[in-house]
């Protein structure tokens, strides 16, 4: 079977069937660096927040109780119908859900007071548009707030990760390290402040489940690992049944 | 319940619409409530909106030439 998707097709193709299992992902759900970003709203109380990639919703819920109106952009039709119905059902009347890519935001220049996004810049076909868009959306004294997988600087360590990741879901696109974060943004217009890292422990078959990876691919991961070297074994905190733990970073950026 | 100022989430949806522009031009859009498009006559494009989300890409709008 011969694709014949680009990339953006691509990543609503994985991700629509498996709205669902992202609304309840624990991974997905909870993390300290959810909660700086509920912290950073707290503080600011936004009168328009963005969720850039908003996936499950749970950075749009997060902000709601902060923030005046949240809109929730992803490019999945089926994300979006399920962040509305749990928007729903908790209560939280001021999310409001438009479709569309983040390299083409259809939003007016210094039209949100915070822009966030979460476990989505990995997928962006266009990482610096999406970043140059982000800039162009925010006010001037606004402030954006990126949290995503991060790459480690160790070239081996970094190919076993994309690796793994493109096997898991064919729809990704590049975990960035934190230097290529720090310096994307600063080409975007933004003055990007010092990161709060942390990791991230990935439970294998969750892991797995919530992709609905297919097990030819749940089979070359496998053996992938097996044969892991140490450097990349110590890196991954590889566990006996496959769990492992990676990088994440939540970065905060003013406009320059 | 028609009058928007009652219904806090149609005022909600008022207010964001104001915001919104055409993904490719950034130019206004053109709120049609029977077709249930935002017209963008900057790009020749109407974008569709379904179940009360209005889809903004580009290769889901039709075209206005059609």
């Amino acid at each position: 079977m011969t694709s014949t998707a680009n990339q953006q097709a691509l990543v609503a193709s994985q991700f629509g069937p498996r709205a669902e299992a992202y609304v309840t992902s624990a991974v997905h759900a909870q993390g300290e660096d959810l909660n700086r970003i509920a912290g950073w709203a707290a503080a600011r109380r936004p009168a328009r927040a963005l969720d850039l990639g908003c996936g499950g919703g749970h950075v749009a819920f997060a902000l709601s109780p902060h923030a005046d109106e949240v809109v929730a952009y992803d490019l999945s039709p089926d994300m979006l119908a399920a962040v509305k119905a749990t928007a729903k059902t908790k209560g939280l009347a001021n999310i409001v859900t438009r479709q569309g890519a983040v390299e083409s935001l259809p939003f007016e220049d210094a039209s949100f007071d915070m822009v966030a996004s979460r476990y989505s810049a990995h997928h962006w076909r266009g990482f610096d548009a999406a970043l140059t868009e982000a800039r162009r959306v925010l006010k001037p004294g606004g402030v954006a707030v990126f949290a995503d997988i991060t790459a480690p600087a160790d070239k081996l360590c970094d190919t076993w990760l994309q690796s793994v990741e493109l096997l898991r879901d064919p729809s990704h696109q590049r975990d960035y390290s934190q230097d290529e974060w720090r310096a994307a943004l600063e080409r975007a217009g933004f003055k990007p402040g010092s990161p709060y890292r942390h990791r991230l422990r990935l439970e294998f078959s969750s892991w797995l489940a919530r992709m609905a990876t297919p097990p030819v691919q749940a089979e070359a991961i496998r053996a992938l690992f097996a044969q892991a070297p140490v450097e990349v074994r110590a890196y991954l905190a590889l566990e006996a049944d496959n769990s492992f733990s990676i990088d994440s970073m939540v970065m905060e950026a003013c406009p320059a | 319940m028609t009058d928007s100022a009652a219904n806090p989430r149609k005022e909600i949806d008022r207010k964001l619409l104001e915001i919104l522009v055409c993904p490719l031009t950034k130019g206004p859009l053109r709120y049609d409530a029977a077709q249930q498009e935002l017209i963008s006559d900057s790009a020749g494009l109407a974008f569709p909106i379904r179940d009360g989300i209005p889809i903004m890409l580009p290769d889901e709008a039709r075209r206005l030439d059609d």
